[in-house]
């Protein structure tokens, strides 16, 4: 990794050096480097996807995109402003040289960036270009999504924002943005209105293009091409997954969209598609669909069950589940105790319930661009759903992490490669392996998302069970692991606590008292109108 | 004027509701709410009953409805209104709820006399921060190795700019506490930070939810100098001081 940075930093080296140290190894994408003409900017980015898309000849030098002038600069420099504010807000991720190794650099995911080599993500410009003086402070202002690079105009006024472009330029050791800054950005026009035609259209594309070798076919990430590629700087990297717009580093507006693919993410496997899709119109399209994918997020502080008469289906895309409400529970990183994962891949379970007189069943769904099942060295993927083992007597509930010593939980797991398995646990170390007692669970994974169904009857089977009874509350607490992440045991996403709620049929007397009370009202009414009229007569 | 009263009891009655709902945070539970709104009832009903004048001028509304003296249309609403206000508001009292259940938290309770750190015994009262000491150089080193160690392990929660909004802060219940507001720790003693930084959620007695707080047990992880140096970063990088044994409480 030390080996590629430095590569970078030298100006004179051939571009089949660069070829060979290309970190882009996905099945698909073909890297072309044009002679030795092309300016060094177009030559410094090695993702030029071309063949599958174009087939052809790719001229880098003629956009066929239409550009503008870059727009001037409103604030000027003050450097010594611009350190202060660097130190005090920045440098604890992106190092106090720039180089992306502050303090906190190690324990997020994905890395700070590297401002030494210059190269961006977010940017107007065309492909292997360095972004505006506007880019930067935009993206400096609305942060990372999805990184831990926080949208800074929550906390800084516009001028110290302008003080921290300046300032992060001056750490290129290149000089390219004395050299060559940027003089053109991309036009992105009002945008389009969203049809059902555009997205159709932009469906079409999405197929044609083959987007989904990487994004995959439902746009959750798990292309065929999705696993294994690293960006530039040499760390892993992943496909977005386009159901979570809210991590799009770029952000989600249709003109964000847009411009990403437009423009291309430097650095990443992440191609600009200028050549291969030259209409605008199409790219609005493609906005559009990618757009069309993302689900909003229903988050709430109880899962709730519906009743259904007869079987809950065992195939967790049945109608029945469909029908079913869906909850969404965010996670983070388990950062409480030791060994602490502070790069957990997963930030949310969606769970849906139902229930029906004998018997609970709970589906917990969740993306994840990789299906392993324990080979190659890395752990299975794995999903947690956690109970309060037994009532609590005091009234209290279990530590929210895997319980405590004096009240246990009830863990119900899944995974690909061994199935179910249920534990009790009194803390982190103190964990048992039980019985499955009545607890059955079927997992399955399709275009990138898994869908376990976990179901038990509703009574006490097994000791360590706890009777789940319509209409009362049951804490539950949801855990997740990617094994392509690494992530087992303790290296996991976790939730606090939530309730489960079986939701029971509206007793009768729900409605007598209502209606009893208005026929009531009405007759108490219907007697004092007689008795005033009549006095009034 | 005299001819509205009526209306302005009403419109009092509905102007004590929506404030209760929507200025009072966090949200008052149900049954709070309906306290409230019980007593306001009654009172405007005792100020209207106190004089008979006030009385008259308050029914006279209502006595037009039911002597047919009101229009028409009125008359309807007013006559099929009453009994559907009342069925509607028993409804809301019957109907199966869904909210989960009310679990009031104490966010400061008082902290024990004495606690376990490291194998001793510690006590709470006195305890002072032997980190900040008066030299200025050594107190600023202090600080920034206590920034350091803020972004190693408390920045995922407490947020870059400590205001309990990083990154992970989303997922846990209760929310990661906010060192920039004023009810956390610019009116907690050091004594108290310390004590809360040591034995983090778990440490808490029953009261304040011990359960659910994502607050890791520091010292598991960190020694006591470096919480001790965490603790003078959060009251320097959020602007703050600490409340000290000599002063009397903040209001
Ligand atoms: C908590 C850590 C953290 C802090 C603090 C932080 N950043 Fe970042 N920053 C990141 C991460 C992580 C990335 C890279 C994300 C990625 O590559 O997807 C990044 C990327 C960037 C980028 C590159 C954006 C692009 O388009 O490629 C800029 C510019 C930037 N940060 C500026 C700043 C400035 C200015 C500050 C201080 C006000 C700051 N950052 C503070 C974590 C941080
Ligand atoms: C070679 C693999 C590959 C192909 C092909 C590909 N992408 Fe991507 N795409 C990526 C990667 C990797 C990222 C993540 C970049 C990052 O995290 O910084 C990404 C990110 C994105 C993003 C999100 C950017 C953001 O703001 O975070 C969008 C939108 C996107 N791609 C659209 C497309 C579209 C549309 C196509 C087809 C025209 C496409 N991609 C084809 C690899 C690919
Ligand atoms: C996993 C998330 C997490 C991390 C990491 C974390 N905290 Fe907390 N912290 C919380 C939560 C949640 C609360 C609020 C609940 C509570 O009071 O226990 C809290 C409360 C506090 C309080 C109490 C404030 C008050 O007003 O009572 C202090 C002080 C504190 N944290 C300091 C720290 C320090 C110092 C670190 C790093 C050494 C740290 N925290 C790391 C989650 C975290």
């Amino acid at each position: 990794m030390k080996a590629m940075t430095s590569l970078f930093q030298r100006r004179g080296r051939r571009d089949a050096e660069i070829a060979e140290k290309c970190t882009v190894q996905s099945k698909i994408v073909e890297s072309v480097f044009s002679a030795s003409s092309a300016p060094l900017r177009q030559k410094r980015f090695l993702v030029v996807l071309v063949s599958m898309m174009i087939g052809g000849a790719f001229a880098a030098d003629a956009p066929k995109v239409q550009t503008e002038p870059v727009k001037g600069t409103p604030v000027a420099a003050d450097f010594e402003a611009g350190k202060k504010l660097y130190r005090r807000w920045c440098s604890q991720c992106h190092g106090d040289a720039g180089k992306g190794d502050g303090p906190a650099a190690e324990f997020v995911y994905p890395r700070p960036r590297n401002f030494t080599t210059a190269i961006f993500k977010v940017r107007t410009t065309l492909s292997g270009q360095l972004p505006t003086d506007h880019d930067l402070f935009d993206v400096i202002s609305k942060g990372l999504p999805g990184t831990a690079m926080p949208a800074w105009e929550k906390y800084l006024p516009e001028n110290d924002r302008w003080q921290l472009v300046h300032y992060v330029k001056t750490f290129d050791e290149l000089g390219l943005f004395k050299e060559e800054p940027a003089k053109e950005q991309v036009v992105v026009d009002a945008p389009p209105k969203i049809t059902p035609e555009l997205i159709a259209k932009g469906k079409d594309l999405y197929q044609k293009k083959k987007c989904w070798q990487c994004h995959g076919q439902q746009g959750r990430g798990d292309g065929p091409s999705a696993a294994g590629m690293k960006d530039e700087w040499g760390f892993p990297i992943r496909p977005v997954n386009f159901t979570k717009s809210w991590r799009f580093r770029g952000g989600d507006r249709l003109e964000d969209i847009y411009r990403t693919f437009t423009t291309g993410f430097n650095g990443t496997p992440m191609p600009s598609f200028v050549d291969a899709i030259p209409a605008a119109e199409d790219r609005w399209a493609l906005a559009a669909f990618v757009k069309s994918l993302a689900r909003l997020q229903k988050s709430g502080q109880v899962l709730k069950a519906g009743f259904i008469g007869g079987e809950i289906p065992t195939d967790p895309y049945a109608k029945a589940w469909e029908e079913a409400e869906p909850f969404d529970f965010p996670l983070a990183g388990q950062i409480i105790q030791e060994p602490r994962w502070f790069k957990p891949m997963h930030d949310v379970i969606t769970v849906r319930a139902l229930y029906n007189d004998r018997e609970i069943a709970i589906l917990l769904e969740w993306d994840d661009g990789t299906n392993n099942k324990g080979e190659g060295g890395k752990p299975p993927d794995q999903v947690g759903l956690q109970l309060p083992a037994g009532a609590a007597q005091d009234g209290g509930k279990p530590y929210f992490l895997l319980g405590d010593a004096r009240h246990a939980v009830d863990l119900w797991r899944w995974n690909p490669a061994q199935g179910l398995s249920r534990a009790t646990a009194n803390g982190a170390a103190k964990e048992k392996p039980a019985e499955a007692g009545g607890v059955l669970a079927q997992g399955s994974y399709k275009d990138g998302q898994y869908r376990v169904i976990l179901r038990r009857p509703l009574g006490k089977v097994s000791p360590g069970d706890t009777a789940i009874v319509p209409g009362e509350f049951m804490p539950i607490a949801f855990q997740l692991w990617d094994g392509d992440n690494g992530e087992e045991g303790m290296k996991m996403s976790l939730s606090t606590w939530y309730y489960l709620l079986p939701q029971p049929a509206t007793p009768l007397t729900a409605y007598l008292w209502p209606s009893g009370l208005g026929f009531l009202a009405l007759g108490g009414e219907v007697w004092l109108l007689r008795r005033m009229r009549r006095k009034d007569k | 004027m005299t001819r509205y009263t009526l209306y302005i009891a009403v419109a009092l009655w509905l102007a004590i509701l929506a404030g209760l709902k929507l200025l009072v945070r966090p949200p008052m539970p149900a049954s709070v709410l309906m306290i409230y709104m019980t007593l306001s009832t009654l009172g405007i009903l005792v100020f209207v009953a106190a004089n008979e004048e006030r009385f008259g001028n308050f029914i006279a509304p209502l006595r037009a409805v039911f002597e047919g003296r009101a229009p028409r249309l009125v008359q309807v609403l007013v006559l099929a209104g009453i009994p559907l206000l009342l069925a509607w508001g028993a409804w809301l009292r019957t109907a199966p709820s869904s909210d989960a259940p009310f679990e009031p938290r104490v966010v400061h309770p008082e902290p024990p006399a004495s606690f376990a750190l490291h194998g001793r015994r510690i006590e709470t009262a006195g305890l002072k921060n032997p980190l900040r000491v008066p030299d200025a150089a050594q107190l600023e080193k202090n600080t920034a190795e206590g920034k350091v160690i803020y972004y190693r392990n408390c920045f995922f929660c407490h947020g870059d700019t400590l205001r309990g909004d990083g990154h992970f802060s989303g997922a846990f219940s209760p929310i990661p506490a906010n060192f920039r507001d004023v009810g956390t720790i610019s009116m907690l003693q050091e004594s108290f930070v310390f004590w809360r930084v040591s034995t983090g959620g778990l440490g808490l007695p029953r009261s304040a939810t011990p359960w659910n707080s994502a607050m890791p047990v520091w010292q598991t992880m960190l020694t006591e100098e470096e919480i001790w140096k965490a603790i003078l970063y959060i009251y320097a990088g959020s602007g703050s001081t600490p409340r000290t044994w000599e002063e009397e409480p903040k209001k």
